[in-house]
């Protein structure tokens, strides 16, 4: 929620964990960097309450080089500014490339991480950023969730229309939406194949303007809510930049969801176990939903084999065509599989 | 040919007369149209506002419909304005005699409907005062810039189109103002004295505005073709089932023509009754615009029938959705009422010598109108609600669509000020080309004259003598 | 920023009431209040030592996370507690504390921790010890650049202050990742030998950063004797990652657009927009016409 910069590089240093001369060459540049750093972590409520307690470390990610340093909180300073510039939000964590893989044999269909989700970004119960889907291929086939958030798509169709720009792709694979430049004109939403985009058909009701409160606007964010713009899952960049995990990840019991960057060949679940993402996909014939779309997710899937759980119930009316008046196949749009 | 000069000039003189009538009054029954329309906008206008103040959650889109109505409305009237560009220009190309009455119409229909198309996305926008926002960041990679793009290029040249034929006749308007007793004369002289930017029907003034005619004449159909086509593109770049079509372009453009050629008919069949140009507009004109009418639908069919039938055979999954749903799902009956009432019906009547009179006609071509728009939202809506994940778990609220009322009061009110334009357009200034429409008279004329040639050599002659008169025009029009 | 703070208690506070909600209806309502059990154990890292107690209740016979509960921490001294902190447990049941240094220590450097929870308005009272001795877990790299060799050892104090080897420890071996630690090979597990040391080869193709960089971590992970101990030292071991000279580049969903579209969209509206200038320029020539006198 706000912004602190290094002023003491030496200090600074000396927690550095990379204490080699590699390391610290890097810590001299970060130094330089401060401006565009962030920190938080689990110090961030003590920095508030002032009860810095001396030596107390939280984590930092340099957004120049991506790296995660570990500083002094007593060597932080506050700044009352959105956590990162405009022209860094758009940009992006340097040197990573973001990605998800969802186990859909561990999937109960719970739904913990769209709770998480929803309470994060104080979203609208109407709409869920997080959606799992009960789906069923054929007739013969065995049902099984499908929790679908924002694909963050490497050829994303919703950023190739967008008329200004309002939506875009960072470098580190995110797409994200400037809610203070969005015209509102839903391009993007007929565009996008996955039903992931939402429209803030009204203005945000009273109790969330309370709760969010007047913080600063930042993309990384998408708060406070701005009634005729759009808006999405966003992989949670501002936990990113604290070198924290999205609150999907976190929140989920199962640990279902894994997260990583692709350039560290890792994913960590929310256990905290972390896996080589290629053997992951290997062992588990990883996929992307819709892969014929050539949309190029840069979230996965686990197919549902050796499930941990019972096969669920589907209801004929919870297929899709709930308003077919013939009965006939259920709608499961995905032909996966 | 010099004898009977008297006769001809007799005969202009009419003309003219009757071309210039409505604009010199201003009676009870068009106050009471006037003031109806402008009740109908400030409706329309008052709902408008209310969407601004409390969003767009005011109509009855919700996240899987994001587009409805105002989108369809936007590619009809987009299509609507087709009309100018076909009649005026392909019929001023291949040099059809009977255009000549009928272009000024067609032109203004072009300019209003695009005026009206071109506003229906900034109303489905979410923030209308960021359109700037369009010129500072603006994507050339957005179909949707590429529609701004081209239907600004349309506009100017569809204005310019309208412009360039008025100019004639608003000398003749200004010359002729001075005679006649008017209300808001001061007004008026001004009016068509800028207008007429200084016509005085030399020869050097002719041959610049034919040259410049010619030149418009052939750059607004590429231009109007574009505008459809990217028109298209909207939906045609998407990945989304039934939008994912290659045959979208020219299936748009074509749907246009059907519909915008249909549009020029009810203008006619309007004009002709309101402000008697019976004489002009004869039933032959009707017939001749129906057969084109019934070749654009003809081809219209045919494109339904691949945009249609090509994946029906597949049935490919989430295409095959949307198709039974359209086929025998919840909108099969709006669906087929489309296919057979406002395309097939009107093709097998239209094919007949009867079905092209004027009554059978116009109804016919209401109906096309009608069932153009209807199709539009054919096109949005269904494909809205059958995404490639399923919907699930959302309130009926949210996965059904049908417009509210402000959606339809905001339409009716652009409908309305459509009427408006047309309305306040006519009272100003003539509803037919007097100087193009006076070309055929002679024309006729000299047709009379060689009648006993017979029917074959009358055209060819028809064509000489146009040449003639085209030449001899100038010196026609200058006072003595 | 008092706004901000505010706002933040806000936040956690109605994270607070929604954990409580879904916590109550975990619970059976039979008493009011559900039989939690506790984990303890003790982390340390080079910078920190944690007290750590997982809280679960049973639930459907499965045992689930136990949500807000307040755990008490407190140091043994002499069969005397003293309360240490307290912490309330996260959406997986985990309460964490710091621990400061110089906790008391029996006879054999142990120290004791007793968790419980009291008067808990969702759980029952219960309590969990553990005792612990301080060990310090030390890596360092194979200079040669034959094999990527890790050597990890083990030692304690004595009651002499003189470091003894600790043997039979089981040491696993990782790598870190943004996220967490990725253990290093498909058999991490190195038992440390009579000096206390445990060795383990790295894979040579592990990606790095863009300076080849990544970092080693051993750890021994609940250690009857030590608890948990985690060790870093980074090595210029990995792949280096490729630097990406244009991460925008021109392309359809790029905010610059590619070439093709944009000589494309400007020649064929170029043309058309010059004929409307020409002829905008010819009405002006039939303008200035009119302005002269008849001819
Ligand atoms: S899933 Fe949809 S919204 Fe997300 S990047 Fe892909 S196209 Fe865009
Ligand atoms: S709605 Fe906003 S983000 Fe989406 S395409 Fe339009 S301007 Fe871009």
């Amino acid at each position: 929620m706000s912004q602190l910069t290094e002023d003491n590089k030496e200090n600074g240093n000396e927690t550095n964990p990379e204490s080699n001369e590699a390391g610290r060459r890097n810590f001299l540049k970060f130094g330089a960097l401060a401006a565009g750093l962030t920190v938080v972590g689990g110090g961030l409520g003590k920095v508030f309450s002032s009860e810095k307690e001396p030596g107390e470390k939280v984590k930092v990610l340099n957004t120049g080089d991506g790296k995660v340093y570990e500083a002094d909180v007593n060597h932080l300073q506050e700044c009352n500014m959105p956590p990162v510039s405009m022209t860094e939000a758009r940009r992006g964590i340097a040197n990573k490339k973001f990605v998800m893989v969802i186990d859909l044999a561990k999937c109960d269909g719970c739904k913990k991480c769209t709770e998480a989700c929803q309470t994060a970004h104080y979203i609208p119960s109407e709409r869920e950023w997080l959606k799992v889907f009960k789906m069923k291929e054929s007739e013969a086939t065995a049902p099984y969730f499908f929790p679908k958030p924002c694909f963050h798509c490497d050829n994303p169709p919703c950023t190739k229309v967008c008329p200004v720009n309002a939506t875009f792709k960072r470098q580190d694979g995110i797409v994200l939406i400037d809610n203070e430049r969005c015209i509102g004109c839903r391009s993007c939403m007929a565009a996008c194949p996955y039903s992931t985009r939402f429209f803030n058909w009204s203005a945000p009701s009273a109790e969330e303007v309370a709760a969010v409160g007047n913080i600063p606007y930042s993309p990384e964010r998408g708060l406070p809510r701005k009634m005729g713009t759009v808006e999405k899952c966003d992989f949670c960049p501002d936990m990113l930049r604290q070198g924290k995990m999205p609150h999907c990840v976190s929140g989920c019991p199962m640990d279902v969801i894994y997260f990583g960057d692709q350039n560290e060949d890792a994913v960590t679940n929310g256990s905290g176990v972390t896996v080589k993402l290629s053997q992951l996909l290997e062992e588990n014939n990883g996929y992307r939903h819709l892969e014929e779309l050539g949309t190029e997710a840069r979230v996965y899937y686990l197919p549902p084999k050796n499930r941990k759980y019972p096969v669920p119930e589907m209801k004929e009316d919870e297929s899709g065509e709930k308003k077919d008046s013939k009965p006939k196949k259920m709608d499961m749009g995905s032909m996966q599989m | 040919m010099a004898t009977e000069k008297f006769d001809l000039k007799q005969e202009i003189e009419t003309l003219r007369e009757d071309c210039l009538r409505p604009t010199r009054t201003f009676g009870r029954s068009s106050q009471i149209w006037v003031g109806f329309l402008l009740a109908v906008m400030a409706w329309g206008i008052f709902c408008y506002i209310r969407q601004l103040r409390y969003g767009l959650g005011v109509t009855a889109m919700r996240d899987y419909v994001s587009w409805g109505m105002y989108i369809s409305t936007f590619v009809f009237f987009i299509g609507i304005s087709h009309s100018g560009t076909l009649v005026s220009a392909i019929l001023r190309i291949t040099k059809q005699e009977w255009r000549r009455p009928i272009t000024r119409s067609a032109e203004l229909l072009t300019f209003v409907s695009l005026c009206f198309g071109g506003i229906q996305p900034i109303i489905d926008l979410g923030h209308p005062e960021r359109i700037l926002n369009l010129v500072m960041y603006g994507r050339v990679q957005s179909p949707l810039m590429w529609d701004v793009i081209s239907i600004m290029t349309y506009f100017t040249g569809s204005t310019v189109f309208l412009f360039l034929p008025m100019i004639p006749d608003m000398a003749l308007c200004r010359d002729r103002l001075t005679v006649v007793d008017t209300r808001y004369k001061k007004f008026k002289k001004w009016l068509y004295t800028k207008l007429a930017i200084g016509w005085k029907g030399t020869k050097t003034q002719w041959h610049l505005l034919e040259k410049t005619m010619g030149t418009m004449t052939i750059v607004i159909i590429p231009v109007a073709v574009s505008v459809h086509t990217v028109v298209s593109y909207i939906f045609a770049m998407t990945l989304r089932p039934g939008w994912n079509s290659t045959v979208f372009g020219i299936y748009f453009v074509a749907g246009a023509l059907y519909s915008g050629s249909a549009g020029v008919i009810l203008g006619m069949a309007a004009f002709r009754k309101i402000y008697h140009f019976e004489k002009y507009l004869t039933p032959r004109h009707f017939d001749l615009i129906g057969k084109v009418v019934l070749a654009l639908t003809l081809v219209y069919a045919y494109l339904n029938m691949n945009e249609y039938w090509i994946p029906a055979y597949k049935m490919a999954t989430a295409e095959g959705h949307l198709l039974s749903d359209l086929f025998y799902g919840n909108y099969s009956k709006i669906f087929w009422t489309c296919q057979f009432g406002t395309v097939l019906i009107p093709i097998v009547i239209m094919s007949f010598p009867k079905g092209r009179k004027i009554t059978p006609l116009v109804i016919t071509c209401i109906v096309i109108v009608i069932g153009a728009w209807v199709k539009r939202y054919l096109i949005v809506v269904p494909t809205m609600l059958h995404p490639f994940l399923p919907i699930q778990d959302v309130t009926k609220e949210w996965s059904t669509y049908f417009p509210n009322y402000v959606e339809f009061s905001v339409e009716a009110a652009s409908l309305a000020g459509m009427l408006l334009i047309i309305t306040m357009f006519s009272k100003l200034f003539p509803m037919m080309a007097v100087w193009e429409v006076e070309e055929g008279i002679e024309i006729d004329y000299d047709k009379e004259v060689a009648v006993e040639l017979g029917k074959q050599r009358i055209a060819d002659h028809a064509k000489a003598a146009a040449e003639a008169v085209k030449v001899s025009n100038g010196q026609l029009k200058q006072p003595a | 920023m008092k706004s901000i703070l505010k706002k933040i208690t806000l936040a956690i506070s109605i994270t607070g009431l929604f954990c409580n909600i879904s916590a109550a209806q975990d619970q059976p309502k039979a008493t009011g209040k559900s039989e939690a059990t506790i984990g303890l154990s003790y982390n340390k890292k080079a910078d920190s030592k944690t007290a750590v107690a997982v809280v679960k209740v049973k639930k459907d016979g499965r045992f689930v996370p136990a949500l807000n509960a307040k755990v008490n921490f407190y140091a043994v001294h002499d069969k005397e507690q003293q309360l240490l902190k307290s912490a309330s447990t996260d959406n997986k049941g985990r309460a964490v504390i710091e621990l400061q240094k110089g906790l008391p220590v029996d006879e054999n450097l142990a120290s004791t921790i007793v968790a419980k929870i009291e008067n808990d308005k969702l759980y029952e009272n219960t309590e969990e010890q553990m005792h612990f001795k301080e060990a310090n877990l030390t890596l360092s790299l194979n200079p040669a650049d034959t094999a990527h060799l890790v050597t990890a050892k083990l030692t304690e104090m004595d009651k002499d202050g003189k470091e003894v080897p600790v043997k039979g420890a089981e040491l696993k071996f990782y790598v870190q990742r943004l996220f967490g630690s990725m253990p290093a090979g498909e058999n991490n597990t190195v038992t440390t030998d009579e000096n206390g040391i445990a060795t383990f080869a790295y894979s040579k193709n592990i990606p790095g950063d863009t300076a080849g960089l990544i970092t080693v971590a051993v750890k021994m992970e609940d250690n009857e004797q030590f608890g948990s101990i985690e060790s870093k030292l980074p090595a210029a071991w990995g792949t280096s990652l490729a630097i990406i000279k244009d991460p925008f580049p021109r392309a359809l969903w790029g905010v610059y657009a590619p070439w093709p579209i944009i000589i494309t969209l400007s020649t064929l509206f170029g043309i058309v927009w010059s004929i409307y200038v020409s002829i905008v320029i010819k009405l002006f020539k039939i303008k200035k016409e009119g302005g002269m006198p008849n001819v």
